[in-house]
């Protein structure tokens, strides 16, 4: 619990200073596209693992210069939310929170940007499954575990206005190849693949 | 401005570059072929063709003290890993090294690893279990030198591998003494599994067991958690005369965490055999 706290306030505190560290927030190019130097894009989101995962995210963007982006993306991530009880064995809890930072860089074209950020953070996941068939003990797992987490994210802004439409698609680099070079470990990867949709706020 | 995009363009050469000697590392290792043996075994009850390939050991000896068996499910995908692997952690013990026996695939897996009929494409355990025991093992027994007591015998599965080796555990045991259950998918079909396990508990909860239980921590679909601990506690609670163990292999998901579990189970098996 102690760390879920200290979790949460580090990212609040973090989600913050980048709010503040700018107040000139937006500029144009010279062709007139959009340089926007602070957004903030909260969105939902799925894992592309069959899509039982939902996500409830936000990524906070900064672009000091034209071609280079900082960010920070914050997950909650309620897992395997739609099947709580298969066979006999109830999903007490199950969710992760994720928390990274990065940096990358931007292209733009008339009326969209697109940025490529490799992200680093950890992930903090918790669950507890628990047996409910009555003619066998009733037994419970109980899972809390903290993992590196990064990555590559791309993201898309779409739109010129204060208000923009916003994707984001991210795809992990762990546990392959950072911490088995087996290729089997790619499942791990591939399980938390995510795509989030939102709508992005220009901040002035 | 401009060193800034040149770092990016470096960043962006070097992890291609670490990425291409990554995917260079994935190549799979073979096992000694002039230590293979290979055939094939036509099951009588169900007519599938099984695909059997045996990996001796060093200096195979066909006379003299017998050599144990480990039966490995899933062979076509797991035997040359687990092949290398018993050389190797026999050679670092000092101990002797067993025959590795691969069950190819004859027919679907999830026919053949499955104890019950929930669909068209499971429920083939016991004609499997019936092939092993009736048509495999008298071959394998034949042909080489190996012990044939129960303790002799090890059965190696992984997912539904595993799930087939907990429903020997229960069924079979008087066949194997020796199980390494990795991500074993006791869910299936209202934890059944278990329940064998539980009906046939009277009858082999004297025997010698030796078992090693492995999983990914990262296996999180609601599934795959509990009723790993239940078994695990299970045979904790009511089996005396076992050799047991579990290990849950940090941040890797249910492919993964086989081969790091594979490593340890033998291992855990050479030590303790």
């Amino acid at each position: 619990m102690n760390l879920y706290k200290r979790l949460l306030f580090s990212l609040t505190i973090f989600t913050c200073s980048t709010c503040i560290a700018q107040n000139d927030t937006s500029r144009t190019t010279k062709k007139n596209y959009p340089v926007r130097q602070v957004t903030i894009e909260p969105g939902l989101g799925i894992h592309t693992n069959a899509g039982t995962d939902l996500l409830i995210t936000n990524l906070v963007q900064w672009n000091p210069y034209k071609h280079l982006s900082l960010a920070s993306h914050t997950s909650y991530n309620i897992n395997n939310a739609l099947q709580r009880n298969f066979n006999g064995i109830q999903t007490n809890y199950n969710y992760s929170i994720n928390q990274k930072i990065g940096a990358g860089t931007t292209f733009y074209t008339q009326r969209s940007a697109h940025t490529f950020l490799l992200m680093a953070g950890l992930k903090y996941t918790s669950f507890k499954e628990s047996l409910v068939t009555p003619d066998l003990d009733k037994v419970s797992s109980l899972v809390n575990s903290v993992s590196p987490d990064y990555g590559f994210m791309y993201s898309l802004k779409k739109g010129v206005n204060k208000y923009f439409f916003s994707f984001r698609m991210y795809v992990p680099l762990y546990p392959w190849p950072i911490k088995d070079s087996n290729i089997l470990a790619v499942d791990g990867n591939m399980n938390n693949v995510s795509l989030e949709f939102g709508v992005g706020i220009k901040i002035n | 401005m401009k060193n800034i995009t040149v770092l990016i363009k470096r960043l962006c050469i070097v992890s291609i570059v670490l990425m291409v000697l990554f995917l260079n590392s994935c190549k799979k290792v073979v096992f000694d072929f002039s230590l293979t043996k290979e055939f094939s075994i036509q099951a009588a009850a169900s007519g599938a063709n099984y695909n059997i390939k045996v990996g001796l050991p060093l200096n195979y000896n066909s006379s003299g003290a017998k050599y144990a068996t480990i039966y490995v499910l899933d062979g076509e995908e797991n035997f040359d890993f687990v092949a290398n692997e018993c050389r190797r952690i026999s050679e670092k013990y000092g101990t002797k090294n067993v025959l590795v026996v691969s069950i190819g695939y004859g027919n679907d897996r999830s026919i053949d690893y499955t104890p019950t009929k929930v669909s068209s494409l499971t429920g083939g355990g016991s004609q499997f279990l019936n092939f092993i025991k009736t048509q495999l093992i008298p071959a394998i027994e034949k042909n080489y030198n190996v012990d044939t007591t129960r303790d002799g015998r090890v059965i190696l599965g992984h997912s539904y591998g595993g799930l087939f080796g907990g429903y020997v555990y229960g069924v079979g045991n008087k066949l194997f003494g020796n199980y390494i259950l990795l991500s074993p998918s006791f869910w299936f079909d209202n934890l059944v599994s278990l329940q064998f396990e539980k009906d046939n508990r009277a009858n082999n909860k004297n025997r010698k067991q030796l078992v090693f239980m492995g999983l990914g921590e990262a296996e999180n679909y609601g599934r795959m958690q509990a009723p790993f601990e239940a078994f695990y506690q299970t045979l904790t609670k009511h089996y005396t005369n076992i050799k047991l163990t579990k290990n849950i292999v940090k941040n890797l998901d249910h492919l993964g965490s086989k081969n790091p579990n594979i490593v340890l189970g033998l291992d855990y098996y050479f030590q303790n055999r």
